[in-house]
């Protein structure tokens, strides 16, 4: 019952909303949003002490049904989805842009993004994410200038082919298979005799897949889509912290699945590392405040590829948490990008000025945003980080995950002027529902470093020995590359071109699909030679 | 014999999908654009319909014939298959009726290079 509510009750609230038009609406959704937030934080607790438990959709049986799968890192995921959205309603409530329609889709929004996480059906997970694409390319194009159209059509072409190959696989699968339900698969996957027969699903479904979590070569649609300029922040919040993350989801559950019988972690690995690379490149060359933090999205999404497919347990579980911990430290980013962005009226990081005179308060809570993107010492991202480099230690791979954090604390350093100068500035008025959630945001990013070890074991059932030793080795190797990044900035990196012009990849609607042919050929070749 | 046997529904429908991400690939009209991502989904459809079916199988419905049924559950995911595409194209057209209003070209070409004079 628990898990329909958390589907069905932000779609109906939001079908209503869009009927009544009055502005009193908003209130509702606020106060529906904290009901939804006591009520999956219950769900969580139900799951961690009854176990994990099923919901076939009609009573059908679990081949033939539509199966609900609700175990504790689906009910996590949830309740952070309903966490963030609570947020997200707390920062806009005095908003103009939040009127009915707005608050329908966003709502709809909410509920497939929780049935995403929930659903085990392969064909359930298509349809969802088709409408969700619909839906997402809707609300970024809402205010309907220019270079919105252009970036929501972008965004659903390129997502609607993705999708196109994810069904082509379900197809495949279900041949081989003759069921959809991805745990029933997961074990009749070792009974496969020949594993060339599983070449084309298997490309199919990760192509389609990795496109959405926008690994190497397929991130081109994130940036602009992400950090469209009309876009409210929120969207971006939702987005970026939320929305990616149902496409790694299933890309891990996909990974889970295909384990038995083809098993090619360390193509993964290389296409984690290059892709993390990648996004700090990029975001370090940006001007726009949100185009780098829509870059860095795709370079903790590296991160999180490679804790996940490092084949440490360690490791694996610092992937997990550090997706947990993205999605609060990016939101945070976003929304305080927000504020600075509407107060300014202005998005080149190179003409805003003197925020912290201006917003001290707002300020601090990017810096603690901040921080734990770089992976400071006591905030969340360190946690995970420190927990993926240990999985890996001795190998190359932890050189070159302190590189991408390294990456990440330049562009970060770079960002960070906007809270100098300004002076003699007086201060400008941040209502307090906005300074409200980016507190909340704040503590979480404070305290999901001291509680995140205990959260990820107490999802996965699993003992993390934290040595102290350790991570104190870890704080030093954080402020050597803070000094060294900060050295290198000054000395080298802001003089020259690439960083103070600016550069862009953008590729087209024809260079996405090449990319996404080579991507699929790519994996069709590797099971062959590889698997 | 053996050629004519290559030519099935499964390898028509790869062959049909991948004539679709040509199209995406090569075309720079949107409106083709489109039309590829039908063409696209015309592929899956047909495989979804030849998943598991033999010459002889009979419609899973009631007969008077004795044979093999063909399995429903696949036809059931095409109705719902077909029904999002037809709602996708929709959608995609839609939005491009609004983008040629402000950009006023069929061309991806055209309208990423007006997208760059925008700027961010």
């Amino acid at each position: 019952m628990i898990l329909y509510a958390l589907i069905l009750v932000p779609i109906i609230a939001g079908a209503l909303i869009y009927l009544i038009k009055n502005r009193g609406v908003l209130w509702f959704a606020f106060f529906l949003q904290a009901a939804l937030l006591g009520l999956s934080v219950y769900n969580f607790v139900i799951v961690q002490l009854h176990g994990p438990y099923d919901i076939v959709l009609g009573n059908f049986s679990a081949i033939a049904g539509i199966t609900l799968r609700c175990d504790t890192f689906s009910a996590a995921l949830a309740l952070l989805t309903v966490f963030i959205y609570f947020v997200c309603f707390l920062f806009g409530i005095l908003e103009k842009f939040m009127n009915n329609l707005f608050i329908f889709f966003f709502l709809t929004l909410q509920a497939l993004i929780i049935a995403i996480f929930l659903s085990r059906d392969l064909f359930n997970v298509y349809v969802l994410t088709e409408v969700s694409t619909i839906i997402v390319s809707v609300l970024i194009m809402y205010k309907k200038d220019s270079s919105s159209l252009y970036d929501g059509m972008i965004y659903l072409i390129t997502n609607i082919a993705a999708m196109t190959f994810f069904l082509f696989g379900i197809g495949f699968i279900y041949r081989l298979f003759g069921t959809l339900n991805m745990d029933l698969i997961t074990s009749k996957m070792y009974k496969v005799q020949d594993v060339k027969a599983l070449a084309l699903p298997f490309a199919f479904l990760i192509t389609g897949v990795g496109l959405k979590c926008a690994f190497l070569p397929l991130f081109s649609w994130l940036p602009k889509a992400h950090a469209t300029t009309s876009a409210p922040s929120i969207v971006s919040v939702i987005l970026s912290a939320l929305y990616v993350k149902s496409g790694i989801f299933h890309f891990i559950k996909l990974r889970e699945m295909f384990m038995p019988a083809i098993n090619l972690d360390e193509i993964f690995l290389i296409i984690g590392v290059a892709t993390g690379i990648v996004g700090f490149i990029l975001a370090m060359s940006q001007k726009d405040i949100k185009l780098i933090l829509a870059y860095h999205t795709i370079s903790q999404l590296g991160l999180v590829l490679v804790g996940v497919a490092s084949g440490s347990q360690f490791s694996y579980f610092g992937g997990i948490l550090h997706l947990f911990n993205h999605a609060i430290f990016k939101s945070l980013l976003f929304l305080a990008a927000g504020i600075i962005t509407d107060k300014y009226g202005e998005r080149n990081i190179h003409k805003i000025r003197g925020v912290f005179k201006k917003m001290p308060y707002v300020s601090i809570m990017m810096m603690a945003a901040m921080l734990g993107i770089t992976g400071a010492p006591l905030f969340n991202g360190s946690v995970s980080k420190f927990m993926i480099e240990s999985g890996v230690h001795g190998r190359v791979l932890e050189y070159e995950v302190i590189l991408i954090n390294l990456g990440t604390i330049i562009s970060f350093i770079k960002l960070s002027y906007i809270f100098g100068g300004g002076k003699g500035e007086s201060r400008i008025y941040v209502d307090m529902w906005k300074k409200a959630s980016v507190t909340i945001m704040g503590i979480m990013c404070l305290a999901m470093g001291f509680a995140g070890p205990l959260f990820i074991s107490s999802i996965f059932n699993y003992r993390i020995d934290f040595s102290i030793t350790e991570y104190l080795k870890n704080m030093i190797i954080f402020f050597v590359s803070l000094g060294g990044g900060w050295l290198l900035y000054h000395k080298y990196l802001s003089k020259t071109k690439f960083i103070k012009n600016g550069f862009a990849l953008e590729l087209g609607i024809n260079g996405i699909a090449m990319s996404m042919t080579a991507f699929f050929a790519f994996l069709v070749a590797a099971v062959y030679l590889f698997a | 014999m053996r050629k004519i046997s290559f030519i099935n529904a499964q390898n028509t429908a790869i062959i049909i999908f991948f004539i679709g991400v040509y199209g995406l690939c090569a075309r720079r009209n949107i409106i083709k654009t489109i039309i590829s991502l039908g063409i696209m989904g015309g592929g899956v459809i047909l495989f979804f319909l030849s998943v598991n079916r033999t010459a002889q199988s009979m419609p899973p419905i009631f007969t008077e014939e004795v044979a093999v049924a063909a399995d429903p559950l696949p036809q059931a995911l095409v109705i719902t298959a077909i029904v999002v595409g037809i709602s996708v194209t929709a959608v995609a057209l839609v939005m491009f009726i609004a983008m040629y209003h402000k950009f006023g070209t069929t061309n991806w070409l055209k309208a990423m290079k007006h997208r760059k004079d925008i700027g961010i």
